[in-house]
């Protein structure tokens, strides 16, 4: 009676870890048998037994087989999916609670000088602006009267504008000059 | 209170991480710090400049003891890159804090910044400084309308007393 063995399992399959323990017991057996068979023990009976039905070493193979068809199996349907389709309520729901959606800020106000809109704890961007693009004018007249780069003098500094003379206070100091009048914001 | 897993979780924590570890953190506030000293205003991210507030008013505070001071030259010129500025900030920045305790740093925010990462700015600087002001000076007009309304009121109520007190 032949005992067709179905070797069909060259496709690859996902190794989870209660399949391998499994595949390396059957590995170890395998080696076990080729070693045998290398030495000449090709059978595991007793030497003078009379050989019975083929049916002994195939079902090793065959319980192998059983063995490792539903591991296999099954180690697909241990992986998490979704068991029913969200209905579109409950998508709403969880689109639209509040943590979600994005909050109203209620920290805006109206900023006295320009009548810009700005936030409660910031300056506002207009008028920083405007003093970003004074200072930077300030600056660069300072980068012309130092020259070079690691030229900072040991002396405070003063910024003068058109038709203005330095005052008692502004001896000492390092005079910059600017050729425009004085902006109205800037009263010092 | 310990109450949970000391490594894990770090709830009641106030040390900043800034930078790629503790000595980064160090070299990116040097260079800040030098940036505050050699310009008086610049802006950076709200977090740095936070930080770098504490170690501008230290260095003050060490200028003050003079330059003849062992420690405050070697802090001085640890925290300065620049070896210009260390007569300036000898000369001129202990100086114009000679009377003043503390506050000698004004931090404020600024808008976002414009980039992709929008991250939140804000400006620092040494008071006293020959720039203009970042807050205008507060200016109450008489000729707005409230207090137009303000000023009749007061005078009609002062017109009142006046009668009541020849009776």
């Amino acid at each position: 009676m032949l005992h067709v063995k179905l070797n069909g399992h060259k496709t690859p399959h996902i190794m989870s870890l209660s399949g391998l323990l499994p595949f390396l017991g059957r590995s170890l057996q395998r080696l076990e048998l080729r070693l045998a068979q290398a030495a000449g023990f090709d059978s595991f009976y007793p030497a003078l037994a009379v050989s019975g039905p083929q049916i002994l070493p195939q079902s090793h193979h065959s319980n192998n087989e059983e063995n490792s068809e539903p591991s296999f199996l099954d180690s697909i349907f241990w992986m998490a999916a979704p068991k029913k389709r969200r209905t579109i309520e409950v998508n709403r729901c969880r689109r639209r609670n509040p943590n979600k959606l994005i909050k109203v800020k209620h920290n805006i106000e109206l900023c006295p000088e320009c009548g810009n809109m700005k936030l409660k704890h910031t300056l506002c961007g207009f008028c920083f602006e405007k003093v970003r693009k004074e200072t930077a004018m300030i600056r660069k007249q300072i980068s012309i009267m130092e020259g070079g780069p690691l030229n900072a003098p040991a002396v405070e500094s003063v910024v003068l504008y058109e038709n203005e003379n330095p005052s008692e206070a502004d001896k000492d100091k390092r005079i910059i000059e600017r050729n425009r009048k004085r902006p109205y914001w800037f009263n010092m | 209170m310990r109450l949970t897993l000391r490594a894990l979780i770090s709830h009641g924590r106030v040390a900043r991480r800034i930078g790629l570890g503790p000595e980064s953190r160090i070299n990116i506030l040097r260079n800040i710090l030098t940036g505050l000293v050699r310009h008086e205003r610049i802006e950076t991210t709200r977090a740095r400049a936070d930080e770098v507030r504490f170690y501008a008013e230290k260095l003050i505070d060490y200028a003050k003891k003079g330059d003849t001071n062992e420690k405050s030259m070697k802090m001085a010129d640890f925290w300065l890159t620049e070896k210009d500025l260390i007569p300036k900030l000898f000369k001129v920045l202990a100086v114009r804090f000679e009377n003043q305790r503390d506050g000698c740093t004004r931090m404020a925010r600024i808008p976002n910044r414009e980039n992709l990462d929008r991250a939140s700015m804000a400006v620092l600087e040494y008071k006293g400084n020959p720039f203009p002001p970042l807050f205008p000076m507060k200016r109450v007009s008489e000729l707005n309308l409230l207090n137009q309304l303000l000023k009749a009121y007061r005078e009609e109520k002062a017109q009142m007393n006046v009668k009541l007190h020849r009776f």
